[in-house]
């Protein structure tokens, strides 16, 4: 059985937090996402099956609210408001991104739900949290990447700085949400409390760069971009016969060096004075020049599987196509149909993040329709009448 | 009774940083995390005076022991059997030839959750694969797509995987842990670091599962939603960047308030969003003559003030004064035995009631051996004159 069966969540996060809802209702919470009547603004996000703007087509929408229950619900009208905190007093977990102060002029802000629940846990993520000079500041994918300090350090001497691909801001935020959720979960089984979780989308770029507070705090080294090369060196990608690969620069020096000197393309590198991992450091882009001569020589399968063979930690520079090829993910099972009954077909989509023995991280379902299960929990659930759910409907409060 | 995972122990194998990461989490919030290294086992990069190591290991006890000794095995099996966790992110053949994988360790302790870290699971044909967070983005289309349209792979050029898998690993002990509760039964968790990263490219992927689309980079453009201007903008200083995204009518109207409504923003070509994005390499240049008389700073700052989403491209320096980030305490410092005071990142995860806490800095190797060894594991004089003269705890 999934580990948070049992446990329910009110979904009221966009782009900020739906990831994070996500991986709750992945891992068997029953997890219902409350948009306003007429559907959320992230249905807005492209891309769309079959490329035609949809509100029920949008492929962001899709695999960030898998396993998710849907309803409409005006939390800006009085009745939607009361029939809110009817589902709190239900919930275990409430998960929202809404600009800091939001809740609290609609009455539904933390400390007021906890009068009516007090195990209730809210985990809120925002641009940048509920405190601070920024608290009111307005921020997205791109601006947390720049202000977190990611953006600087990515792209070339001579480029721009450059975001890394995808919303990674929105995607690492929300896992930090999680791992924040499920700490007072835990804390909860002690003390019978929820708490509020505050998690800013700013500290959560500034907490996933690695080298570049470190260096700064231990060396007064500010890390610059340096295109390819990784930031230590230890890695640099290089252009081959049919697309690019990523090589480590100075793992097993003298094999790599015998591995080209066998092609007779070793140059002045069997040298023994580049045996010195200093002066490789030193003289790195000898060192390039003379790998790329090489590396031009031979494919990125061949250069992959020769040099992991040998343990070198090499990887082909992959596109979506080939990662969905990959023999490992599919060997593993990695990717799992989903189905849409809707469209009446199914499509892959990517599988659990970790594989768990006892209690299966999985994908249950589609994400919901706008509305979809507005009978099942208005109805079924907190038993108001198919004639009241007509009038809450014909009042756009459902 | 205060702290979330407090009363647990954990048995720390990792190296580097994806696993180091997820443990630090587990530490911060009161875990007793157990680091094990060894002077003949260490990896490379290890070392416990640097920088690197003390960040990603504070809050964790370190303990020297050497597992290349049989006995230095048997020791570790005692800890496992006091131990509720278990993380290692090793290869998946070394714990197996150390004899401490997870069917082994299960006998020892059977409630026992254990979480294996590695590049590409311990299973499939690539499972020897040796990889790094580097190695894994560029498996898995990360590195391809972090790049200027048309143009070479760029990549991130640091190890975001290894966070990643770090936070993803976190979360898998803490959802084994809910279920320990209900079922008094533990697990093990095999993570792959590449399908943990895949998981952060989902749309991309579905565009190709769905659409048969093979997702290319778009730079610093926006990819879900539509924004113009969107970007990164020269700045007046050396290297010095702003990025602004304006989404709604609404910000753009205050966009050009700010600038002084310019002849340009009333040109026909940028009217509707539409227009601005059909028109955004134009649109990019006009904004950039703007931005690069002013500060990255005042650009964000009289942005921001007029409701516009606009952050300065900050560099490590930046970062360490960022004003926000200081009230919100996002940098911690500590005393450390040798090296004096030492700062670091705090934690992004702000809990009311039982915030993170910073007791002490990583340990020193074997550090904690007297604690762990005496008082946990109850070892007589004898017993441990007789380990160190064998080299078990070097």
């Amino acid at each position: 059985m999934s580990a948070l069966y049992g446990l329910r969540v009110l979904d009221l996060a966009d782009e900020r937090g739906a990831f994070c809802t996500k991986l709750l209702a992945d891992m068997g919470a029953d997890t219902i996402r409350i948009e306003p009547p007429g559907g959320d603004r992230i249905r807005e996000a492209g891309p769309f099956i079959k490329d035609i703007p949809d509100p029920e087509g949008s492929l962001c929408f899709w695999y960030h609210n898998t396993s998710k229950r849907g309803i409409t619900l005006n939390l800006e009208n009085i009745k939607g408001q009361e029939i809110f905190r009817k589902l709190a007093s239900t919930a275990d977990v409430i998960v929202e991104s809404f600009p800091p102060g939001y809740l609290e002029k609609l009455g539904l802000d933390y400390e007021e739900l906890k009068k009516i629940n007090p195990r209730l846990i809210m985990t809120s993520i925002t641009d940048f949290g509920q405190t601070g000079p920024y608290k009111n500041y307005k921020s997205c994918d791109i601006v947390a990447s720049a202000l977190g300090g990611q953006m600087y350090v990515c792209g070339d001497r001579d480029t721009p700085p450059l975001k890394p691909y995808g919303e990674q801001a929105y995607l690492v935020s929300s896992l930090f949400g999680a791992i924040g959720t499920m700490l007072a979960l835990h804390r909860r089984h002690l003390c019978s409390e929820g708490q509020h979780v505050d998690v800013s989308m700013h500290e959560c770029i500034a907490g996933v760069i690695e080298h570049v507070n470190v260096r700064y705090l231990y060396e007064q080294v500010t890390a610059q971009r340096q295109g390819t090369l990784h930031w230590n060196n230890a890695f640099r990608i290089f252009p081959c016969k049919d697309g690019y690969i990523l090589l480590s620069l100075f793992q097993q020096w003298d094999t790599l060096v015998e591995w080209l000197e066998s092609e007779g393309m070793a140059a002045d590198l069997k040298d023994e004075k580049w045996r010195d991992h200093q002066l490789r450091l030193e003289e790195i882009d000898h060192v390039i020049q003379v790998l790329e001569q090489w590396t031009l020589k031979h494919t990125m399968t061949e250069l992959m599987e020769q040099g992991q063979a040998m343990h070198f930690p090499w990887a082909a520079v992959n596109s979506v196509e080939e990662l969905m090829d990959n023999v490992q993910l599919s060997e593993r099972g990695f990717f799992v149909e989903v189905s849409h009954t809707k469209s009446n077909a199914s499509f892959e989509y990517p599988g659990a993040p970790y594989k768990s023995s006892e209690s299966p991280y999985r994908i249950l379902r589609r994400a919901p329709l706008i509305g979809e299960h507005n009978e099942q929990v208005f109805g079924e659930e907190l038993g108001f009448s198919e004639a009241e759910i007509a009038a809450l409907l014909s009042a756009g409060i459902i | 009774m205060d702290k979330a995972p407090q009363g647990l122990r954990v048995i720390d194998f990792t190296w580097v940083l994806a696993g180091p990461f997820a443990t630090r989490i587990l530490a911060d919030w009161g875990a007793e995390v157990i680091k094990i290294q060894s002077k003949v086992t260490m990896p490379e990069g290890e070392q416990n005076t640097s920088g690197y190591f003390n960040t990603w290991n504070r809050n964790k006890l370190g303990i020297a022991l050497n597992l290349s000794k049989p006995q230095g095995v048997e020791i570790a099996k005692r800890l496992v059997d006091i131990s509720d966790i278990v993380v290692e992110n090793f290869t998946p053949r070394v714990m197996r030839n150390w004899g401490l994988d997870y069917d082994i360790l299960r006998k020892v302790k059977p409630d026992l959750i254990m979480l294996s870290m590695s590049g590409m699971g311990q299973t499939g044909p690539m499972r020897d694969c040796t990889a790094f967070g580097a190695t894994i983005q560029a498996l898995s289309g990360i590195t391809h797509l972090t790049a200027f349209p048309g143009q070479p792979p760029l990549g991130l050029g640091y190890s975001y995987a290894d966070h990643v898998a770090g936070l993803m690993g976190a979360l898998a002990v803490l959802e084994a842990l809910e279920d320990r509760r209900k079922t008094g039964k533990g697990q093990y968790i095999d993570l792959s670091e590449l399908e943990a990263m895949s998981t952060l490219l989902g749309t991309a992927i579905l565009d190709y599962s769905v659409n048969g689309r093979i997702a290319s980079p778009v730079g610093n453009r926006p990819i879900h939603r539509l924004a113009a201007p969107y970007g990164a903008y020269r700045c007046k200083g050396e290297d010095r960047w702003c990025a602004i995204a304006v989404f709604t009518e609404e910000e753009w109207v205050a966009f050009c308030r700010v600038l002084g409504y310019p002849l340009w923003t009333k040109e026909e070509r940028f009217s509707t969003l539409s227009d601005r994005w059909q028109n955004i390499d134009q649109l990019d240049l006009l904004v950039e003559e703007w931005t690069k008389e002013r500060s990255p700073e005042e650009v964000m700052s009289i942005l921001q003030e007029a409701g516009v989403a606009a952050g300065v491209v900050q560099n490590a320096t930046d970062l360490s004064r960022d004003p926000q980030l200081q009230s919100r305490d996002f940098f911690v410092g500590i005393e450390h035995p040798t090296l004096g005071k030492i700062s670091f990142d705090g934690s992004p995860i702000k809990l009311s009631d039982t915030p993170a806490q910073f007791k002490r800095a990583a340990p020193l190797l074997g550090q904690d051996n007297d604690y762990v060894y005496r008082e946990l594991l109850g070892m007589s004089e004898s017993e441990i004159s007789e380990y160190t003269s064998a080299g078990v705890f070097g």
